[in-house]
């Protein structure tokens, strides 16, 4: 019960996509701390540091493994559905949320695109409410822009006493 | 157009001059012969600088004017740059009137109009005002207000001569007001030993102390005379015992004077709060604009059997005002009495007092779910070191661990739940806990969540959102997965409450 679906699933190119950009992250970071070992021997710095830098390389190492693996775990864990009323999104590996917004309560829509994203033709969308943002990280173009106009059309109302 | 009075400029300078005493007297009266550069500098700017807040005190009363046409209020200020700002009568949310001694001396008051715009300036601040004027400002308001919506109401019947009908009983309806609550002695002499407030005496002097020490420049000669002090035990004790009697006597006496003299009343849309012996103060909140309501219990008051009332409104709390949250109803509330008010008051909730337990394997899991600021504040203990009270660091350790098992452990008992009608209400928290309710056309977002481990005992969170300034987000954690559905089915028939335009 606690494992239901709601209707909609993200772009299945998602996880390449995340795993693409983690992986350019990560190799930039490793990047980064390179040129800090070698600062530290060059300019003479404490032995504390040292070990911290060897401490984010091991984590940092762990995270790249993990990098690969989690965009298909986040992707299966993710889903969507809306109507007239109601905007619910479902997500999280380890924490599962369940996200319920009216859409009289939906303040903007905005849809937006990276370069990876839009090699592949893919955008997210995040909606900002009354009280959060929420984003949906990766749709089909098309289904992303009729989202957008459904999501803008049904958001129009407002309630009274407002 | 009109300008504002013209003792707001005395009481600015009053303000400006309040706020710079400190500044004056370490530039001008300590340090008044010190050739250190900082010093002799800070004189030339202190100078420049007030000059320049004076000035614009002046020319700010010359171009800052209101007005209003037609339910709507216009603000002109700016002295370079122009600005207007234009504020309809019906987003005014709630009004603030306080009299501080300043005005109690011309007999004149101050009066604030807030709004629950998104806008950066938003209220309307008159800081100096005849009491007429702000009555008939007040009115102004209320009584524009009170024909608009009257107006929405009785739209259909598109008869003028009604509609006026209706407006006058209604003016005279909103004049009546009932009377819910005004603190008795007993009440006083119980919330000042809960508030602790004589205890606020000690970091007012210990940090006054360390404020002023970096300038006093003969601070050898001052830490000689501590030592000394420090030397004579009975001193100490003397000096302490005056600290405590003069404390406790302080705290009495704010408390008498904060919340001695304090009135809740309401009529059919409005709730008032009139209190303030010295500084008085006159509060009003519209009750549609209420988002929800909030008990809170410190372990203190909940031995005295108090509780704080608070409500939950995008009205900004206590801005200016930091003494008292406008947002508080009273803060020393006998819990029972605290129930009736609410219910008096907002008839549309009820609250009930026979709610749901958690269940059994919740107090298991509050127990077993890591505690990372126990792990990384005994991380810190173990690197630092530190010497407090002649403990060691895992003593300490072991104190703080224990401080959280007890939260935890009173946080199961204290988490209550119900869901009926259109209301939610709960109690939670450990050692302060509190109690929320709200209608669920208020709640403007709902989640629920699960972790792993929550996943393994059929438990989940649910998480609501209020509005408010911020936000208002409440969370109750390990209640019964089918009980969180039903919560998320409740919230699904939201439509029922609200109406769309």
């Amino acid at each position: 019960m606690s494992d239901r679906k709601l209707e909609n699933t993200l772009s299945p190119i998602y996880p390449k996509i995340k795993r693409i950009t983690a992986l350019i992250s990560k190799f930039i970071q490793f990047i980064i701390l390179g040129v800090l070992i070698w600062m530290y021997s060059y300019f003479d710095w404490p032995t504390w540091i040292y070990w911290v830098l060897i401490g984010l390389i091991v984590l940092n190492v762990f995270m790249t493994i993990w990098s690969i693996f989690e965009p298909h775990y986040y992707y299966r864990s993710w889903s969507y559905q809306f109507d007239e009323e109601y905007l619910q999104l479902s997500y999280g590996i380890f924490q599962k949320e369940w996200v319920t917004v009216p859409m009289t309560k939906i303040q903007s829509v905005t849809t937006t695109q990276g370069p990876i994203m839009k090699r592949y033709q893919i955008r997210s969308i995040s909606v900002e409410t009354v009280g959060s943002s929420h984003v949906i990280p990766a749709l089909e173009e098309e289904v992303a822009f009729s989202l957008r106009e459904k999501l803008a059309e049904f958001a129009k109302l407002k309630e009274v006493g407002e | 157009m009109m300008r504002y009075h013209p003792l707001t400029m005395l009481y600015r300078l009053f303000h400006l001059l309040k706020n710079s005493l400190f500044i004056i007297i370490i530039l001008f009266v300590v340090n008044h012969d010190s050739d250190m550069w900082m010093m002799k500098y800070g004189r030339y700017i202190f100078i420049v600088v007030i000059i320049m807040m004076i000035f614009n005190i002046i020319v700010s009363w010359f171009v800052e004017k209101y007005e209003w046409k037609e339910k709507v209020f216009y603000i002109h200020k700016g002295i370079f740059v122009k600005e207007t700002s234009t504020i309809p009568f019906s987003r005014i949310q709630n009004i603030t009137r306080k009299t501080e001694i300043f005005h109690k001396i011309f007999g004149l008051t101050s009066l604030t109009f807030e709004t629950a715009m998104d806008g950066l300036d938003d209220s309307i601040h008159f800081k100096v005002i005849t009491k007429k004027h702000a009555d008939e400002l007040i009115d102004l308001i209320k009584v524009e207000k009170d024909i608009v919506s009257e107006n929405d109401e009785t739209n259909e019947l598109n008869d003028g001569e009604m509609i006026e009908q209706v407006n006058t009983k209604n003016t005279k309806l909103t004049k009546e007001r009932t009377l819910h609550f005004t603190p008795r002695q007993k009440d006083l002499w119980k919330a000042s030993f809960t508030s602790l407030s004589f205890l606020a005496i000690i970091p007012i002097i210990a940090g006054g102390f360390e404020y002023v020490q970096p300038f006093l420049e003969d601070r050898y000669e001052l830490e000689g005379v501590v030592q000394t002090f420090l030397d004579s035990s009975w001193i100490i004790g003397v000096v302490i015992t005056f600290a405590v009697i003069i404390s406790v006597c302080f705290g009495i006496a704010t408390t008498f004077i904060r919340y001695g003299k304090y009135e809740i009343s309401s009529d059919t849309t409005h709730i008032y709060i009139e209190r303030g012996v010295l500084n008085e103060s006159y509060f009003s909140i519209e009750k549609n604009k209420i988002q929800g309501l909030e008990i809170q219990q410190t372990v203190l008051k909940r031995l005295f059997g108090l509780a704080e009332v608070k409500i939950i409104s995008s009205a900004k709390a206590g801005e200016e005002d930091g003494k008292v949250n406008v947002n508080s109803l009273y803060p020393f509330l006998p819990l029972q009495e605290a129930y009736e008010l609410i219910e008096e008051i907002l008839p549309n909730y009820q609250i009930h007092d026979q709610l749901e337990k958690l269940p059994r394997v919740a107090l298991f899991l509050k127990l077993i779910r890591p505690s990372w600021f126990w792990l990384l504040a005994t991380v810190a203990l173990i690197y630092f070191k530190p010497s407090f009270l002649f403990l060691s660091w895992w003593a300490l350790s072991l104190i703080l661990l224990f401080i959280i098992v007890i939260n935890r452990v009173l946080d199961y008992f204290h988490t209550r739940y119900i869901l009926e009608g259109d209301q939610v209400q709960w109690w939670k928290g450990g050692l302060t806990s509190r109690m929320f309710i709200t209608k669920r056309k208020n709640v403007v977002e709902m989640s629920y969540s699960q972790s792993r481990l929550q996943k393994r005992f059929q438990v989940s969170s649910v998480t609501t959102i209020n509005r408010s300034t911020p936000i208002h987000m409440e969370t109750i954690q390990d209640i019964p997965l089918p009980y969180a559905l039903s919560i998320q089915d409740w919230y699904y028939k939201r439509s029922e409450d609200v109406e769309v335009i």
